[in-house]
């Protein structure tokens, strides 16, 4: 697999520095389906509570209003997420979309592809769940 | 000299990292490699005659869990058989009513937790160190303890039906059928089922360190096998899935043993709540079953392709994501019980996102042999059974995802059908392409392919011919777990033809369990490489050593017998790492997480009958309660603290003949480790992440009971007094920060000063527990469920306190008597880490217990 991205010559310690292990984060992959975990934890305990406590006390138009204004601003954070995997990815410059070579710079990238998927299924698991909010106006 | 006072824990890799070509070409000489392999299967001899049990080795272990996971499922197919018989003719009475519900208990249990998760465990403590070039796990007697915990628990749970004492309120054991339920069976569930809950935790933790920790220097993230992806993946959902089950497991005894009304509607209680803890744990569960399957068909789908996979990330990204996703599902097994609509809105679509990433892998499996030239060798004819019927199982998930299909078909034959195709296709097909597929490498034998063809072929036709049928006898209106049905429905010639089908299943697995015993003495030596896979586990050595790897190599692809020519042959000739056994110690390289840098070798224990005994007398604390006896049962729990102390401490965290160890290439490593740089931190913060989730699970339950509850705290409440609450607290907040200083104080060399710190945080401990004790004491627990979560939170703090006083004992005695020092604290790492817990469940059960219900 020939890439002619290889002409270009990186300063010798320039991986050293970029993608060193100490930079790096198994747990930045997981950033965007956390954000989905929080979004449907919160939207399922509001709703619950809500509906079991407050429903004859305040019109559900509010508390609706309130999750799709965090929801939006989840997915904004989410797609952040994955714009900036998206950059670590790197497919544009490199042309490679696979990362699979023992390299600190393959290693990095292939962590870039990975954290963007998973914004990408984040992002659809977020606007899934906000479908009952905006289609349903009321518990039953 | 100065290196004397730097901390034996800070001690860093020195020398040559990674290994020019130019070293790894140097020759070994041959009479060295002659005595290194006699060292090595010296260290690694497997005992032999009776003490044979003793041995901890992963291949050793990985066999008698695997072997003993397989007979339960025979076992329980055999009950499956028993209720298809049953169900032959419509008013049948060959069964009673009771011994029905006996059995399809004991099959769904048994087939969840006796098989398929074990099953896991099994196969991944078999193969995993191989795939990582590892030479064992790194806990090796914590998988023999968790092997005997399930041998245990898992003969007591499965023998009570020969006495008829079998649990019968289903697999879910809802209350309040489970709870009023008269016999012991509900108790048989719970208690054995905890107990072999302990084991699923040791061995994710054990798993969960090996992938991230074992894994052969220079195996980064991007290029370890998929399979252990996998394996991080279940082994993180592990430890959020079953705590919850475990809380709530905690909860239902205190009410069948103690009267207190959890689960009781009549007291405050809310048969709700179990319905949450449990599917908590059992919708996860599914994908804990069914992703480490699909990993064993990211190995063999290479191999027969003969080409690398497609789509490596993309399956990551599917590992990781159905991991979060399938926490989100729970409630669709609860659509019908009256939940506002809004609220199962969120899990249908939750349940109808989780499909994507399910999707996205089984397509890069689909893109991966249509992009190679396919060998359809046995084991990718097992694959291919798999993927067929997994996708109809999940076509028809999709179906039950949408609530107002699911109240159609809720508690019908309909779902009996789904969850059979989802855990036929999903778990037992893949399973056993993998036992097809490694036979070779665990039992350096071949299997038939004629008698695996056949095992096939009954196997797929008898399962469908049993299941599909069943998706229209439940839409004709059969309910499941009834143990007759009337004439004229229909439904009779259905359920007979599923009735010849589950037989002819039957003969299937006998065909395939025979082809497994049956004798191999004659076979001529097999290849070594038998299906040209390209991963590290077919490096493996024939004849049999027990030494796991020869070498630990460093690796640079995915594919590193494909990629790497001259690998397996500098392993052979120990030009890799840790060739040798100087010392006569189980030795194994740990790893850093990201980029694999080695930076220690890890000393791993050996034979011991002290897994054994901890085994058996935790069997008993769990055992003798179901019979509401509970003098032995403390008694045996006490044992069986006393054999882990003594495990501990004369095998774990010892003080090294010398700092650092040449592994060979030019490379020296610690042979200590304290802190986060340790194995053993990593297991007690992944252990005390499960824990901090049962406790989580207990506080939630507050909650609940307060959202479901127009009553709770119920008006003019006697709460627990607020003061002894608050100093309660601060004496666990104050033993903590003993702790702490301690760890301090030592590493500082003020010896001294450390011991007296933990020598009065234990009193702290103790009066604090004594305590939260005090502060419930007159709350009546039987006479409201107010009260008696109150009471649990306390027996949760209270029992954790226990702990925590022990391991500032043990770290006391280890000061005394030279175990621990300033310069080998691993042990008052790994117990300030405990505390850190500990201090906050105090913290969270003062405001709880103390706080919260007088603002509800």
């Amino acid at each position: 697999m020939d890439r002619d991205d290889h002409d270009r010559q990186p300063h010798p310690r320039e991986d050293e520095h970029e993608f060193g292990e100490e930079r790096e984060s198994l747990w930045r992959i997981a950033f965007a389906p956390t954000i989905w975990a929080f979004h449907f934890a919160i939207s399922y305990a509001a709703v619950s509570v809500y509906c079991f406590k407050f429903e004859r006390m305040v019109d559900m138009g509010t508390l609706r209003l309130g999750l799709i204004a965090m929801t939006v601003v989840m997915l904004a954070a989410i797609a952040w997420i994955g714009w900036r995997a998206f950059r670590r990815w790197d497919v544009y410059d490199t042309g490679e979309f696979t990362n699979p070579e023992g390299s600190a710079e393959d290693r990095h990238q292939f962590l870039g592809h990975a954290g963007f998927l998973l914004a990408v299924v984040s992002f659809i698991g977020v606007v899934y769940d906000t479908l009952p909010l905006v289609i349903l106006g009321t518990c039953r | 000299m100065s290196q004397n006072r730097i901390p034996a824990g800070d001690l860093a890799a020195k020398g040559v990292y990674p290994p020019t070509e130019e070293m790894l070409n140097e020759p070994v000489p041959e009479e060295v490699q002659a005595g290194q392999r006699e060292r090595l299967a010296k260290a690694w001899k497997t005992p032999q005659g009776w003490r044979y049990w003793t041995a901890v080795n992963n291949s050793e272990v990985g066999v008698w869990y695997t072997m003993t996971a397989f007979a339960f499922m025979l076992m329980a197919g055999v009950m499956a058989l028993l209720m298809r018989l049953q169900l032959w003719v419509p008013e049948n009475d060959l069964i009673s009513a009771d011994m029905f519900n006996q059995l399809f208990t004991m099959h769904g249990s048994a087939m969840m937790f006796l098989f398929a998760v074990p099953m896991f465990e099994a196969i991944s403590i078999l193969i995993l160190p191989a795939f990582l070039g590892a030479r064992d796990m790194p806990f090796p007697r914590l998988s023999a303890y968790g092997y005997w915990c399930f041998l245990i628990g898992g003969v007591f749970v499965i023998g009570s039906i020969l006495f008829s004492a079998a649990p019968k309120a289903g697999w879910f054991m809802y209350p309040p059928l489970a709870t009023i339920e008269l016999g012991i069976g509900s108790d048989i569930w719970l208690l054995g089922l905890s107990f072999i809950e302990v084991a699923s935790i040791a061995a994710a933790v054990e798993l969960i360190v090996g992938a991230l920790k074992c894994r052969p220097p220079g195996m980064r993230v991007n290029v370890m096998p998929l399979y252990a992806w996998y394996v991080l993946v279940v082994g993180g959902m592990i430890l959020f899935a079953f705590p919850p089950l475990i809380a709530g497991d905690f909860l239902f005894e205190l009410e069948r043993s103690f009267d207190w009304p959890f689960f009781d509607h009549t007291r405050g209680g809310d048969p709700m709540l179990w319905q949450h803890l449990f599917w908590i744990f059992g919708h996860p569960e599914v994908y804990i079953i069914f992703l480490p399957s699909i990993a064993i068909a990211a190995m063999i789908v290479p191999t027969v392709a003969r080409r690398p996979i497609l789509g490596y990330s993309w399956i990551v990204l599917s590992a990781v994501g159905t991991g979060f996703l399938s926490f989100g599902l729970w409630v669709h097994h609860m659509f019908t019980t009256g939940l506002p609509n809004i609220s199962l809105g969120f899990f249908s679509a939750a349940s109808e996102a989780v499909v994507i990433p399910t999707g996205i892998q089984l397509f890069a499996f689909v893109a991966t042999l249509i992009a190679g030239r396919v060998v359809m060798t046995l084991p990718m004819l097992w694959i291919a059974g798999a993927l067929a019927i997994f996708t109809a199982g999940g076509l028809t998930g999709v179906m039950v995802a949408v609530a107002p299909f699911d109240w159609q078909v809720h508690d019908t034959y309909f779902i009996v059908a789904h969850l059979h195709y989802t855990l036929f296709g999903g778990m037992v097909f893949p399973v056993i392409a993998g036992v097809y597929y490694f036979f070779p490498f665990f039992r350096k034998k071949m299997l038939s392919e004629r008698l695996g063809r056949w095992a096939f072929w009954l196997i797929f036709t008898g399962f469908n011919i049993t299941f599909l049928p069943m998706h229209l006898t439940g839409l004709l209106g059969m309910p499941r777990r009834v143990y007759t049905y009337p004439e004229g429905l229909g439904i009779d010639w259905l359920n007979q033809i599923s009735t010849v089908g589950s037989f002819i299943v039957a003969a299937g697995f006998a065909v395939f369990a025979w082809d497994i015993v049956r004798p191999k003495k004659d076979q001529p030596q097999i290849a070594r490489n038998p299906w040209g896979g390209g991963t590290l586990e077919w490096s493996h050595e024939i004849p049999e050593t027990k030494w796991g790897v020869r070498s630990i190599p460093h690796i640079t692809s995915r594919y590193p017998l494909w990629d790497q020519p001259k690998l397996v042959d500098r392993m052979d000739a120990g030009r890799y790492y840790l060739p040798d056994a100087e010392e006569g110690l189980r030795e194994t390289v740990v790893t850093s997480v990201i980029d694999a840098r080695p930076i220690q070798v890890q000393r791993v224990t050996g034979p011991a009958y002290i897994t054994i005994m901890a085994a058996g007398f935790t069997g008993g604390a769990f055992i003798f309660p179901t019979f509401h006896i509970y003098t032995p049962a403390i008694i045996c729990a006490a044992f069986a603290v006393v054999c882990i102390l003594y495990w501990l401490w004369t095998s774990t965290a010892r003080p090294p003949e010398k700092d650092m160890k040449d592994v060979g290439l030019g490379l020296s490593l610690p042979t200590y480790a304290a802190g986060p740089q340790a194995v053993g931190w990593w297991a007690v913060w992944i252990t005390m992440l499960g824990d901090a989730t049962a406790f989580a699970s207990l506080v939630f339950g507050v909650f609940f009971y307060w959202t479901s509850n127009s009553a709770f705290p119920p008006p003019g409440a006697e709460h627990a007094s607020g003061y002894v609450v608050a100093l309660a607290t601060a004496a666990f907040a104050l033993s903590w920060a003993l702790t702490r200083g301690a760890r301090g104080l030592n590493r500082a060399g003020r010896v001294a000063a450390a011991r007296a710190a933990l020598a009065l945080a234990p009193l702290l401990t103790l009066s604090g527990m004594g305590g939260f004790i005090l502060s419930v004491l007159d709350l009546d627990p039987t006479s409201h469920v107010y009260p008696a979560m109150m009471w649990a939170l306390m027996v949760w703090v209270v029992a954790h306190g226990i702990v925590g006083t022990i391991m500032q004992g043990y770290c006391l005695a280890g000061s005394l008597l030279g175990k621990l020092t300033p310069r080998y604290d691993a042990d008052l790492w790994n117990v300030t880490l405990f505390w850190h817990f500990l201090g906050l469940t105090a913290l969270v059960t003062g405001a709880m217990i103390g706080l919260v219900p007088r603002l509800m």
